[in-house]
């Protein structure tokens, strides 16, 4: 199934964060270390607020890689609890069957 | 029991961080180095959704085969087709005046 919109800006997201990670730590390191001067300190501030929206690790949500909801996610097989449900039936996912005692 | 100077269990603890090499922090001051430390998320970040290879990605990455996506090229000829039918895409307002959705307000 295609990705609808809300799960490409998620990718989107993703990639975003990936790429700024390592610039963003740096600039937190300077910017949360009380040992170094006020003045420093608020330029990696307002170095960080110049990142993009989609660079922030909080933007990326784990979302269905099936049907692109976001709520009942099970993140181990990036699906929705109803779309965990059919395709562990239909034996789609290995090691995963249906329980009976 | 004789009471110890605090200075003499600051000394204690300085010598302690030096021989266990931690860091001597007494004041608690925030280093911010738990963002250094941490692990670096954005590798298992973009593995998350499972790649999907279609037509249009699969012509992409090899160009210079000459491949061609029978699907694409029919919605660009049926986008064709509609506009010499006058049922193409309404052009893009350029000023405000000539927005739609300025004339539903008012």
């Amino acid at each position: 199934m295609s990705p609808n919109i809300r799960v490409l800006r998620d990718i989107k997201a993703r990639h975003g964060v990936n790429a700024n990670e390592i610039a963003r730590r740096a600039y937190l390191y300077v910017a949360r270390n009380q040992s170094l001067p006020a003045s420093v300190r608020y330029q990696a501030q307002l170095q960080l607020n110049t990142f993009g929206r989609y660079t922030r690790p909080s933007t990326v949500k784990n979302r269905c890689s099936e049907s692109g909801k976001g709520r009942g996610i099970m993140s181990e097989f990036a699906l929705s609890r109803f779309q965990f449900r059919l395709k562990a039936r239909a034996g789609e996912i290995p090691g995963v069957k249906k329980a009976s005692w | 029991m004789a009471s110890i100077a605090a200075s003499r269990i600051a000394a204690l603890n300085r010598l302690r961080c030096n021989i266990f090499q931690t860091s001597y922090n007494p004041e608690s001051i925030r280093t911010g180095a738990k963002y250094l430390r941490a692990r670096l998320k954005g590798p298992s970040l973009i593995n998350y959704y499972p790649q999907e290879i279609n037509m249009s990605t699969f012509i992409k990455g090899f160009p210079d085969e000459g491949l061609v996506d029978l699907d694409e090229e029919q919605r660009l000829q049926d986008i064709i087709d509609k506009k010499k039918r006058g049922k193409g895409t309404p052009r893009k307002a350029r000023t405000p005046q000539e927005s739609r959705r300025n004339k539903k307000r008012r």
